[in-house]
């Protein structure tokens, strides 16, 4: 039989039992899939089983007492979709969320996150539902999404990092310029600036590491014994650590303190991508951030970017160095 | 269904059921389906392209949602199911007609699924409790966290718990652990345009704002509905009806300098106001090229939305951006700390300019 059909007459099954089913009669029921008494068709319906959970199908063994006999159930509670009972405006913001992820062309899970779309509209009904489901629709039909690298990059990656699988990567490293082969534990993956980033422990250079997709050019993920996870995350390590780094955070020297002269009129855009650890003092209209870097050319390029509003006051050597560099543009363009 | 109609339907399904009885219990999957199954076999409307590969979970999932939709939606046309399952009108056939071989022992009968179609709409005769969809798997409910936690508000923590609880219980402490290993980008910050515009998506609340148009290369105000936000190249963009205009259009957010709530409301866009008008119309104007210098090079290329030009000596490179207006092209030169210029066009070149002989006065 074919196993999409068995699984599903198993979770029929299931559903419709009064009380748990024993196992020799899962057996009778599908003489032809769960033959013999060896442990092999035990596997067989154990395999079935972790197949239904990961389709949110969750199969239950009880024990049995006086009452019930002992065997495999599912719980309706357990089984059906609950209301989320939310506020409208917490599910439009979840309708919002997920369309925009989806129309991003590239976010780990993006076949989830579609069917999730899809599901939510049985759990709840509000405005934005079905922005939300012709989005979802479009993106579970795509054949080939706008960024087909990176995207199919990152769905190979979340897989990984579900099932804690090592994977083998290529990589075209920016600070060196060239190729390494090396193999990760992926532990996470995280969004800045537009561009995704995975982040591992890296085997080549026995730390962890961070990644960015687009410059991963072969990726193989450990196919075998895909249940099994081959490695554990580090019990330290947390994702928003490196995530919420702003790049004059990474670690290239000793910490310096930095100071930033924004002029009126500030948008919350511009104090906000000084990021939470900014010491933000306003004067007349405008503001002097202060932050502590320790790769203070992260910092320069910022500030560059906000082009003749804003001006970088210490530390010296750094104010010289945007001097330096805005000079040497104004020679070119003359 | 007129009652005739109905009556044929009822004819029919009582002539499977008592073709079913005949059958032999199950054994080994030789449930012919050819000869009973109501499934209105056509020829399909339109060719599709091969697909890419496909998971064999995608139709036991896709069916999961299709059968509680359907009987949530009695005599739902074929091509509007097929639509909400993101499958072509023949996949939907051939998965109805998989369907009917579903059911649970001792398969008599009635423990069969039964859906039918009659006049191109689908029917639900014996959904076999597959009325609800099952509960979010893990890697659902984590990457809507995911998205949900980016885009920021209020009610995000409480959405965040909400999901937890729709997945299954034994599958929380998995939830817990994707949910940290996905970041989507930190929420925008409160009070800004986009915290903004998600109140105003959700309030169904028009938004005047202020906007550099790209292909007028000119300031312009005008109130839009907004429908929806989308984040794309690594910008946001804002998707709303322009009334005076009559049609919907995208907005980028990094051009909006302004956006205020008003108090006009909007009735929210249907299915097939979104599914005509496209998300992304194409790029207007010309490109923008900038020159990136060896160091600047690797990080310009990876980045979304930059299209590699030419590699130039000592490892340099030449990149084109669709649709950039002069501001961005000047920030995002800016950005690389000195080692690239706006070349073209002549325009964003002379901004670009401007802004470097600006800002070095700063630093006389």
């Amino acid at each position: 039989m074919q196993k999409d059909q068995r699984l599903l007459d198993l979770a029929a099954l299931l559903l419709k039992a009064a009380e748990p089913v024993s196992w020799r009669e899962i057996q009778e029921q599908f003489a032809h899939d769960y033959a013999g008494k060896g442990e092999a068709a035990i596997r067989k319906f154990e395999r079935d089983k972790a197949d239904l959970l990961e389709l949110g199908i969750p199969v239950r063994w009880v024990a049995g007492d006086e009452d019930l006999p002992a065997g495999y159930l599912i719980d309706k509670d357990e089984f059906y979709l609950p209301d989320l009972k939310l506020p409208p405006e917490d599910l439009a913001l979840l309708y919002v969320a997920g369309s925009a992820a989806l129309a991003n062309g590239s976010f780990p899970y993006i076949r989830d996150l579609a069917h999730a779309l899809n599901k939510l509209s049985f759990a709840a009904r509000a405005p934005g539902a079905s922005e939300a489901a012709a989005v979802a629709a479009r993106s579970l039909s795509a054949d080939d999404r706008p960024d087909g690298g990176v995207a199919g990059r990152i769905e190979e990656l979340s897989g990984a990092i579900a099932h804690k699988k090592r994977v083998h990567l290529a990589y075209h490293g920016a600070e060196r310029r060239e190729r390494t082969e090396r193999a990760v534990d992926p532990y996470g993956l995280f969004q800045q600036g537009g561009a995704w980033y995975l982040v591992g422990w890296c085997h080549l250079r026995t730390a962890i590491r961070t990644f960015h997709v687009a410059r991963i050019e072969a990726l193989e993920v450990n196919a075998s014994a895909p249940r099994t996870p081959d490695f554990a995350p580090r019990k330290d390590f947390s994702l928003a650590d490196h995530a919420t780094r702003e790049p004059w955070e990474y670690a290239h020297h000793p910490p310096a303190r930095c100071r930033v002269r924004l002029d009126p009129p500030l948008s919350a855009e511009v104090l906000a991508s000084f990021g939470p650890r900014a010491r933000v003092k306003e004067e007349g209209g405008g503001a002097t951030i202060e932050v502590d870097a320790t790769n203070s050319e992260g910092l320069l390029r910022h500030v560059l970017a906000l082009g003749d509003r804003a001006e970088v006051l210490a530390p010296r050597a750094l104010r010289e160095r945007a001097r330096e560099a805005l000079a040497a543009l104004a020679r070119g363009l003359a | 269904m007129s009652p005739a109609r109905r009556e044929t339907a009822k004819r029919t399904r009582r002539g499977r059921a008592q073709r079913r009885e005949a059958a032999p219990k199950r054994a080994g999957g030789q449930r012919s389906t050819a000869e009973r199954h109501p499934i209105d076999r056509r020829e399909p409307r339109a060719s599709v392209p091969p697909r890419r590969k496909v998971d064999p979970r995608d139709r036991l999932r896709r069916v999961l949602f299709l059968v509680p939709y359907a009987v949530r939606h009695p005599g739902i046309p074929v091509r509007d199911l097929a639509r909400r399952c993101a499958c072509t009108e023949k996949e939907l056939l051939a998965d109805l007609d998989f369907l009917l071989g579903v059911g649970s022992p001792p398969f008599a009968p009635d423990d069969f699924l039964d859906l039918y179609v009659e006049g191109d709409r689908v029917y639900v005769a014996l959904h076999q409790s597959f009325s609800r969809p099952p509960r979010f798997t893990e890697s659902e409910a984590a990457a809507l966290a995911a998205a949900v936690r980016a885009l920021g508000g209020e009610g995000r923590e409480r959405a965040v718990k909400a999901l937890r609880d729709s997945v299954p219980r034994d599958r929380r402490a998995s939830f817990d652990e994707l949910v940290d290993r996905i970041y989507a980008g930190a929420p925008p910050a409160k009070d800004s345009v986009l915290g903004r515009l998600q109140r105003a998506i959700a309030e169904h609340r028009a938004v005047r704002l202020a906007h550099h148009s790209a292909s007028r290369d000119a300031e312009t105000e005008r109130v839009v509905h907004p429908w929806t936000l989308a984040q794309r190249f690594g910008h946001w963009y804002l998707y709303g009806l322009d009334p005076s205009r009559g049609r919907p259009l995208a907005f980028r957010l990094d051009r909006v300098r302004e956006c205020a709530i008003t108090e006009e409301t909007f009735e929210p866009p249907g299915e097939a106001d979104l599914a005509r008008a496209r998300l992304f119309s194409d790029p207007e104007g010309d490109p923008v090229r900038i020159r990136v210098g060896a160091k600047a090079a690797a990080w310009a290329v990876s980045r979304p939305g930059i299209r590699l030009v030419k590699r130039s000596e000592r490892g340099g490179a030449v990149v084109e951006v669709a649709g950039a207006s002069a501001e961005w092209a000047t920030r995002f030169a800016l950005s690389l700390g000195g080692d690239a210029e706006v070349i073209a066009p002549a325009a964003a070149r002379r901004h670009f300019a401007e802004a470097v002989r600006r800002t070095l006065a700063r630093y006389a």
